[in-house]
C-alpha cells in the first residue's frame, strides 16, 4: 500500500479525533469539567451505529443521528448524580462508566458478539471500490461532519452563551449568585459533550467496519485528553492541532516500531512519553500551544466608541 | 444446588480485607491533599510485579516479596508526592489537573511495567492448596490477607488515636487551619501517608496477584471497587473505610451468588461496586464518615 | 418603618451542633439602607448566604416582597432580583472586567444555547447595549480604563468596585453587600458608600454587612446588631451607638 493512501488513513484519524477532543474542550476547556471517562460515550456512539447497521436497514446518516443521541442519552443519566456535587466525583463516576460499558458490551454476546467483536457494513459502497475510494469517501464523511461541529463549537463558545461556560469554570458560585442556574449549564453541555463524542465514535465504527472492547480500553480518553492540553484548553483551533500533532506521533511510533529495533518498545515509550509531556504541560504551560483568547462580541464596538469618545 | 452462606461470608470478609488494604491510603491521601489520584492503580499494579520479580525471577521466598512490595510502593508514593503532586501544586495547578497528572503518572507507570514485564497475564507460580475448616475452604494466602487487614486495622486505629501523627492526620483533613495553627508539620505528615499509603497499596496488588493473576492492567481492574469503598467510606475516613471495604465486599460476594442464580455473567461482579457508587452519590455523597466521626 | 421587603423570620441555621444563626428575625424596608453589623463568627455572613440561597436555612423562613424565598437556589434568588456581592470578591479572574459585567446582566438573550448558535441576530443589539450601560457603571466606579484588562490583573481594591459593579449591573430590587468597603482605604470606603447612597436616590434598596461603622453610621437608615447568632439589638445608628449593650456586643464583656 502506498504512501499515500496511508497517508489518508491518517487523515481520517486526526477527523475522527478532532471531533472528540472539541467535545472535550467545551466539557473542560470552556466549562472545566473533568470528564474521565471520554471512551463511554465514544464506545456508545460506536456500538449504537455498528449495532444499527447491522441489524437494520436505516440510512447510515439516522444510524449516526441515533449514536449521538445514545450518547447524550447515557451523558444525561451519568450528570444527574454528578454534576451537582465536587468535580472529583464526576471525575470518578465519569471514569467508572467507561469501564462499566465496555464490561456490558464484552460480557453481553446477545448486544455485539463480546469479545468477537461486530462487523459494520459500510455507509457508502460501490462494487469493486478500492482503497484509496474508500478512504476519500470517509474523508469526505468525516470532514464534512468536523467542519460542521467546528462551527457549531465557534458560534456557541464566542457567544455569550460561552461566556457563561467560562464563568461557570471560573467560579461557579458567583456564576450562580449571578442568576446562571448552574446544573442546567453543565447538564447542557456535558449532553452535548457526550453527543458530539457519539459521533466521533460512530464515525470511528463506520471507518474500521468493525469494533471490539478491546478498542475502548481508558488510553482512548487519555489520548484525547492530551490532545486537549497539548494543543490549548478553550481554544479550539489549539484543540484541532493538538489532535493533529498527537495522532502523527501516535503513527510515528508504530512506524518506528515496524522499521527500528529499540531497547523500549516505542508504543510503550509513546505512552511513557506522553504521560511525561502531559505532567510538564500542566507545570510549565497549562494554557496549550495556542492560548485562550478573549471573547470578542458586539460588545467590543461599544468598547472602542467609548474610548474614541472619552479621549476626545 | 444450596449456597454454602457460611464460604460466601468469608469470601467477603477476603474481599473485604482487600479492599480495604487497597483503599486506606487511598482515602487518606484524597482527605489531606483534595483530590483523587488515579495512578493508585499503578501503585497497586507494582506491588503486585515486585512479587513477580521477587519470587519469579529472584526465587526468593514469597514473604520478601511483601517486603520488597511495601519499600519499592513506598518510595514510588513518597516520589509521586514530592516529584508530582507537590510539584504540580506550588506550581498553581488545580484540582482538575492534579487528577490529569495523576492519569499521566499512571499511564507512565503502567506502560514502564508493560514494557519490563509485558502485557500478557501470568502468576507467581506458587499453588496454595485449600483446606477445610468446617464448611469452609481456605486457603493459607487468604488467611493471611484477612491476618493483615486486621493487623493493619488495629495499627491504624493506634496510629490515628494515640500518635501525634495520626491524630494530625485525620486533624488536616478536616480542618487544615487549624492543624496549622496547632503546629503540625502538615508537609512531613502529607509526605509519610503518601509513602505508607502507596506502601499498603502495593500490599494489596501483592495479594490479588497471588490470588488470581498480574497484568499491568491489574491495578486498573481494581480501581473502581477500590474507589466505590473511598467513597462510601466517607473521604478521608479510615473507620468509613474500614465499614465500607467489608459492605462492597459482602455486596459483590451476595452479588455474585445472585448472578449465578440469574443466569448473568460473574463478569458483572464489578458493577455491583459501580452500583453503590452511584447510589452513595445520589443518597449520601458525604459518605459513612459522619457516622464514625469521632474528635 | 415604612413597607417591609425583605423579611427574615426566625432563621437558624446550624453547622454541626452549633447554631451558626439562631432564630434571627429582621426586616429590610423597601429603599432603606439597612446595616447589619457585629463581631466576627457572629452568624452575619451566614445569614446573608441563607438569603442569596447558598444556603438551606434548617428553621424558619424569608420572604421577599411577600413570597417565600428561603427554598430556592441562588439564581432563582437573583430572578426575583436580590443580588448578593461577596466579601472577598469572586471574581472571574481570567475573563474581563467587561465579561464580568456582561455575566450579571438580567435576561441576555445570548445566554441561551440554541440562540447562541442558530438566532445569533437576535442578541447582538442587546450585547451592544449591555456593553453601553456597563461602561457607564465602570465609569461611575473609575474602572473604565480597564474595560478590556482581564479581572485578575485588578488591585484588591478595584476588586471590590468590580464586585459591587457586578451586583449593580444585574439591575437589582435589593442588594446585600457583604463588607463592601473592607480592604479599602477610607478615602475609597467613602466614596463607595457616597456611590451606594447615589443608587439609593435611584430606587434601590441595599442591605449591608460593614465594619467600618464610622463610615456606615452616616449612611445607613437602620441599623441590626447581630450576637452569637441572633439580633441582639435594632434601631437608627445614632440611638444604636449610644446603646451600652452594643459596646458590650463588639468589645466583649
Amino acid at each position: 500500500m502506498g504512501l499515500f493512501v496511508y497517508s489518508l488513513d491518517i487523515i481520517v484519524f486526526i477527523g475522527i479525533f478532532a471531533i472528540v477532543a472539541l467535545s472535550l474542550n467545551l466539557e473542560y476547556g470552556f466549562t472545566g469539567l473533568g470528564n474521565f471517562g471520554k471512551v463511554a460515550f465514544f464506545l456508545a456512539g460506536a456500538y449504537t451505529y455498528a449495532i444499527l447497521m447491522e441489524r437494520t436497514g436505516i440510512p447510515f446518516y439516522l444510524a449516526l443521528i441515533m449514536a449521538m443521541l445514545v450518547s447524550a442519552g447515557i451523558g444525561y443519566l451519568v450528570s444527574l448524580p454528578a454534576l451537582r456535587l465536587r468535580e472529583d466525583y464526576l471525575a470518578i463516576v465519569t471514569l467508572a462508566i467507561g469501564e462499566v460499558l465496555r464490561l456490558v458490551v464484552k460480557t453481553e454476546d446477545s448486544i455485539a458478539h463480546g469479545v468477537w467483536g461486530i462487523t459494520v457494513p459500510p455507509a457508502i459502497h460501490w462494487s469493486g471500490m478500492s482503497v484509496l475510494e474508500m478512504r476519500m469517501v470517509n474523508i469526505g464523511l468525516v470532514y464534512f461532519c468536523l467542519i460542521l461541529c467546528f462551527i457549531f463549537f465557534q458560534l456557541m463558545t464566542r457567544s455569550p452563551y460561552g461566556r457563561v461556560l467560562r464563568a461557570i469554570r471560573e467560579d461557579e458560585v458567583a456564576a450562580e449568585a449571578l442568576g446562571k442556574n448552574r446544573v442546567k449549564y453543565k447538564a447542557q453541555v456535558f449532553m452535548l459533550g457526550s453527543a458530539l463524542a457519539g459521533l466521533g465514535g460512530g464515525l470511528y465504527a463506520q471507518y474500521m467496519q468493525y469494533i471490539n472492547p478491546y478498542m475502548f480500553l481508558p488510553m482512548v480518553t487519555f489520548t484525547v485528553w492530551i490532545m486537549v492540553i497539548v494543543g490549548g484548553p478553550a481554544n479550539n483551533w489549539g484543540v484541532l492541532l493538538g489532535a493533529g500533532l498527537v495522532i502523527l506521533f501516535e503513527r510515528g511510533a508504530r512506524i518506528i516500531k515496524d522499521y527500528l529495533l529499540l531497547p523500549i518498545d516505542p508504543i510503550n515509550l509513546q505512552y511513557i512519553l506522553f504521560g511525561v509531556l502531559v505532567i510538564f504541560l500542566l507545570a510549565y504551560r497549562p494554557q496549550g500551544l495556542l492560548k485562550e483568547r478573549q471573547l470578542e462580541t458586539k460588545a467590543i464596538e461599544g468598547v472602542q466608541k467609548w474610548k474614541n469618545r472619552s479621549s476626545e | 444446588m444450596g449456597v454454602n452462606w457460611a464460604q460466601v461470608l468469608f469470601n467477603s470478609a477476603v474481599t473485604g480485607s482487600l479492599y480495604l488494604i487497597a483503599a486506606v491510603g487511598l482515602t487518606l491521601t484524597y482527605g489531606l491533599s483534595g483530590f483523587p489520584n488515579f495512578a493508585y492503580a499503578e501503585f497497586m499494579t507494582l506491588g503486585a510485579y515486585m512479587g513477580y520479580f521477587v519470587v519469579r525471577q529472584l526465587g526468593f521466598d514469597v514473604y520478601f516479596a511483601f517486603i520488597a512490595a511495601f519499600l519499592a510502593c513506598g518510595i514510588l508514593g513518597a516520589l509521586a508526592y514530592r516529584g508530582v503532586f507537590r510539584f504540580l501544586a506550588n506550581r498553581g495547578a488545580n484540582k482538575i489537573h492534579l487528577m490529569v497528572g495523576s492519569i499521566a503518572l499512571g499511564f507512565v507507570i503502567r506502560y514502564i511495567i508493560g514494557d519490563i514485564w509485558g502485557w500478557p497475564a501470568t502468576t507467581f507460580g506458587i499453588r496454595w492448596p485449600g483446606f477445610d475448616i468446617g464448611p469452609l475452604r481456605v486457603t493459607d494466602l487468604w488467611l493471611a490477607l484477612i491476618f493483615t487487614a486486621l493487623v493493619l486495622a488495629v495499627i491504624m486505629h493506634l496510629l490515628l488515636t494515640r500518635t501525634k501523627t495520626g491524630k494530625a492526620i485525620r486533624g488536616i483533613s478536616s480542618n487544615p487551619e487549624l492543624a496549622l495553627a496547632s503546629g503540625i508539620n502538615i508537609e512531613r505528615v502529607t509526605l509519610v501517608t503518601w509513602a505508607g499509603g502507596a506502601a499498603l497499596a502495593g500490599i494489596a496488588g501483592l495479594f490479588w496477584g497471588a490470588i488470581a493473576s498480574l497484568s499491568p492492567l491489574l491495578g486498573w481492574a481494581m480501581i473502581l471497587p477500590v474507589f466505590a469503598v473511598t467513597i462510601l467510606g466517607g473521604i478521608g475516613s479510615f473507620y468509613g473505610v474500614l465499614a465500607a471495604a467489608f459492605i462492597i465486599g459482602l455486596a459483590e460476594n451476595i452479588g455474585v451468588v445472585a448472578l449465578t442464580q440469574l443466569g448473568l455473567s460473574t463478569e458483572y461482579r464489578m458493577a455491583i461496586a459501580f452500583i453503590i457508587l452511584i447510589v452513595t452519590l445520589i443518597l449520601r455523597p458525604q459518605g459513612l464518615a459522619k457516622a464514625f466521626r469521632r474528635t | 418603618m415604612e413597607e417591609s421587603l425583605l423579611r427574615v423570620k426566625e432563621i437558624g441555621k446550624h453547622f454541626g451542633g452549633l447554631w451558626a444563626v439562631n432564630r434571627a428575625s429582621l426586616d429590610v424596608a423597601r429603599g432603606s439602607i439597612t446595616a447589619l453589623v457585629g463581631p466576627n463568627g457572629s452568624g452575619k455572613t451566614t445569614l446573608f448566604n441563607v438569603i442569596f440561597g447558598l444556603h438551606k436555612p434548617d428553621e424558619g423562613r424569608v420572604y421577599f416582597n411577600g413570597e417565600r424565598i428561603d427554598h430556592l437556589a441562588p439564581h432563582q434568588v437573583y430572578a426575583k432580583g436580590i443580588v448578593h456581592a461577596f466579601q472577598i470578591p469572586r471574581l472571574f479572574y481570567r475573563l474581563t472586567v467587561l465579561d464580568n459585567m456582561l455575566l450579571a446582566a438580567r435576561g441576555h438573550k445570548g445566554d441561551g444555547l440554541l440562540n447562541s448558535v442558530v438566532f445569533r441576530q437576535g442578541w447582538q443589539a442587546q450585547e451592544r447595549e449591555l456593553a453601553d450601560k456597563a461602561l457607564e457603571l465602570l465609569n461611575l466606579l473609575e474602572l473604565d480604563h480597564l474595560t478590556l484588562s482581564p479581572a485578575g490583573e485588578l488591585s484588591g481594591g478595584q476588586r471590590k468596585l468590580l464586585e459591587i459593579g457586578r451586583a449593580l449591573m444585574a439591575a437589582p430590587v435589593l442588594l446585600l453587600l457583604d463588607e463592601p468597603a473592607a480592604g479599602v482605604n477610607p478615602n475609597l470606603g467613602r466614596k463607595i458608600f457616597e456611590r451606594i447612597e447615589l443608587f439609593r436616590q435611584r430606587g434601590l434598596s441595599f442591605f449591608i454587612i460593614e465594619h467600618r461603622l464610622e463610615i456606615l453610621f452616616d449612611f445607613a437608615d437602620w441599623v441590626y446588631v447581630m450576637d452569637r447568632g441572633k439580633i441582639a439589638i435594632e434601631g437608627k445608628p445614632e440611638e444604636v451607638a449610644k446603646d451600652s449593650t452594643f459596646y458590650k456586643v463588639y468589645l466583649g464583656d
